[in-house]
């Protein structure tokens, strides 16, 4: 079965360019515009790997890690984070990877594989 | 040193005598008895005295009548028998410091040649005194010259904060103000300002430093820094306290500019790599579509790749535009041109976002003077703006933008722009025009509606707003007709 990535961006356009990277190389793909919307796709599909914007509207993207890390279903969910903001390694201590946009496809899916397989 | 004596004596035997007495006297004595050894003597050296019988020829006297002029410090005593006296008189006068009687007495002699001492030192005194004179006045002439052309405001205040003086630099920009108070000539207060340097100098006597902005006789507002420094009296008491302050505006306002440009920057980086790397997203979609053949990838990719490329540019022309700063250019054009082109420039972005343009523009609006390049872009901006908060409503299904353009009053051109979209909050209509507000997040730079209210106030326009949340927007720009006269610099100073 095709491992499944959520990915939530405010920028529908890096969806957009996320979700063609990924089902090209054989993921299963699901988004999000913001974090609300990020935790109930998460629920509702229980993903293999999230890619996470920190900086969103509504919620900030620590803040549904939060959530997130708060729900023993979701909890264990490895985390990327994908950020233009600099300095990100340390707003989510416990993101498999941080990778600053604009990011080098071939890093990030590396990363993916490794995490995922 | 013993002074020299010469002395003039055509009698030998009264020479002779008189020269052991002066000898004994510590004089040193050179005795000239005809007309040729006087010249040869006045011209060989210089005499603290000139002693005897000024008369023994015409030649003789004539070159002691002039002595003073020669050496001025040299002293002339006449000796002369009593029927002699009064024409000796008549033809020295006061050449002459003594005039003694033949035969000479001691005691007169010795009064005579103290009196000749005491008025050469007299003399060299007053030599001295008119030297430094001099240089004082040398000296005082500089230091004025300096106080004047400084590049400085200097003004000099007593205990009351009273101007005592000012150099001219202040004078051509504060006025001629001697007697006012500081407060009321920098700063047209009516009190002491609460931190003033001047007073804490008059307390402590040390130099103090502060930054003020003041306010010159022409309504011009100057940042300074200002130093502090007492003068005192002769016994080391503050009198008076100077004032220097060194125009900084310039510095200041480059500075001002240069932070927001950082700030500009650094807010807009988070934007810039949004897009960069959406447009990373749109050529992987067009390189992999290429290559599948997938004709529906290729074509929105392509469409992604324009519209980010669309996107960066404008980014990138709007920080162009902040960074640079130029006089207006203005030109004399057709407002139908203006709206053709304004209508040509938003007719896409309406269409790409399902925003329908009603349009209502009457013939005959006549001409309008304005820089193009500049007001455009500030409608355009407008126009922008309200496809944008259509396309950011989800909750209703048809959209609309309402342009109108009119003249108002005489010579007056009103542009309406009102959309039906999302509706603006009360702190995003407080904040709408301040450099970096945006409410778009990401997307938006905080530039464009600053830079479009900038120009429409440097127009001699203005803009008026009505919102409600939910509700859209309407945005009225009037402007005059005409360039108005004060136009401003094109130059964006940000306010603290």
């Amino acid at each position: 079965m095709k491992k499944r990535i959520l990915i939530i961006d405010d920028d529908p356009n890096i969806i957009d360019y996320l979700e063609a990277l990924f089902t090209d190389n054989g993921y299963g793909t699901s988004s999000a515009g913001d974090a609300k919307e990020g935790l109930k796709k998460a629920k509702e599909k229980i993903p293999d790997l999230v890619t996470l914007d920190i900086e969103m509207p509504g919620e900030w993207g620590p803040r549904f890690y939060r959530h997130m890390s708060q729900d023993p279903e979701l909890k264990n969910i490895p985390v990327i984070v994908i950020s233009g903001l600099s300095g990100n390694s340390y707003a989510i201590t416990k993101a498999v990877a941080s990778i600053k946009k604009p990011f080098d496809r071939e890093e990030l899916l590396g990363i993916v594989k490794d995490t995922i397989g | 040193m013993a002074d020299h004596i010469l002395l003039i004596d055509d009698d030998k035997e009264h020479a002779g005598a008189l020269k052991t007495y002066l000898n004994r006297l510590q004089y040193d004595v050179t005795i000239a008895a005809t007309s040729k050894e006087v010249l040869f003597h006045l011209g060989d050296s210089l005499w603290d005295i000139v002693l005897g019988n000024l008369l023994i020829n015409e030649e003789t006297a004539s070159s002691i009548a002039s002595i003073n002029k020669q050496n001025p410090m040299t002293q002339v005593i006449a000796f002369a028998l009593p029927n002699q006296l009064d024409t000796v008189m008549d033809r020295f006068d006061l050449t002459v410091t003594c005039y003694l009687e033949l035969p000479l007495n001691s005691k007169m002699l010795e009064f005579a040649l103290n009196k000749a001492k005491k008025q050469s030192l007299q003399i060299q005194k007053i030599n001295r005194y008119s030297e430094r004179l001099a240089d004082l006045h040398d000296a005082q002439n500089l230091f004025n010259q300096l106080f004047d052309v400084v590049p400085c405001y200097i003004s000099v205040q007593n205990k009351d904060l009273r101007i005592t003086a000012t150099n001219k630099r202040f004078k051509d920009h504060f006025g001629n103000v001697i007697g006012g108070h500081c407060f009321e000539i920098y700063k047209h207060r009516t009190s002491q300002c609460e931190k003033c340097p001047v007073v804490e100098t008059f307390n402590d006597g040390h130099v103090h430093s502060t930054e003020e902005i003041v306010t010159s006789k022409s309504g011009k507002q100057y940042n300074v820094l200002t130093h502090t420094a007492p003068i005192r009296n002769e016994k080391g008491e503050i009198t008076q306290v100077m004032e220097m302050s060194t125009n900084i505006t310039q510095i200041r306002h480059l500075q001002d500019h240069l932070t927001s440009l950082g700030l500009m920057i650094g807010s807009m980086s988070h934007g810039v790599k949004g897009m960069l790397t959406a447009l990373d997203g749109g050529i992987y979609q067009l390189e992999t579509g290429l290559n599948n053949k997938d004709e529906n990838r290729v074509s929105k990719a392509f469409d992604q790749v324009k519209t980010m490329t669309d996107k960066i540019k404008k980014m990138v022309l709007e920080i162009l535009h902040y960074a640079k700063s130029r006089e207006l250019q203005y030109i004399t054009m057709d407002v139908s041109t203006l709206a053709n082109n304004l209508i040509t420039n938003i007719n896409p972005m309406a269409k790409n976002n399902n925003v329908l343009l009603d349009i209502s523009i009457p013939d005959s609006l006549g001409k309008i003077e304005i820089d193009p390049t500049w007001m455009e872009a500030a409608l355009v901006n407008f126009l922008e703006n309200a496809v944008d908060a259509c396309a950011f409503d989800r909750k209703k299904n048809k959209h609309r933008v309402t342009f109108k353009i009119w003249e108002d009053q005489k010579d007056t051109i009103c542009f309406s722009i009102q959309d039906n979209g999302i509706g603006m909050d009360q702190e995003t209509r407080e904040k709408m025009f301040t450099l970096f507000f945006t409410s778009k997040g990401s997307q938006g730079t905080g530039l464009g509606l600053f830079i479009a209210h900038r120009v429409v106030e440097q127009h001699g326009g203005n803009v008026k707003v009505e919102s409600e949340q939910g509700k859209g927007a309407k945005f009225n720009i009037c402007l005059p007709r005409q360039k108005p006269n004060n136009s401003k610099p094109n130059g964006f100073p940000v306010a603290k």
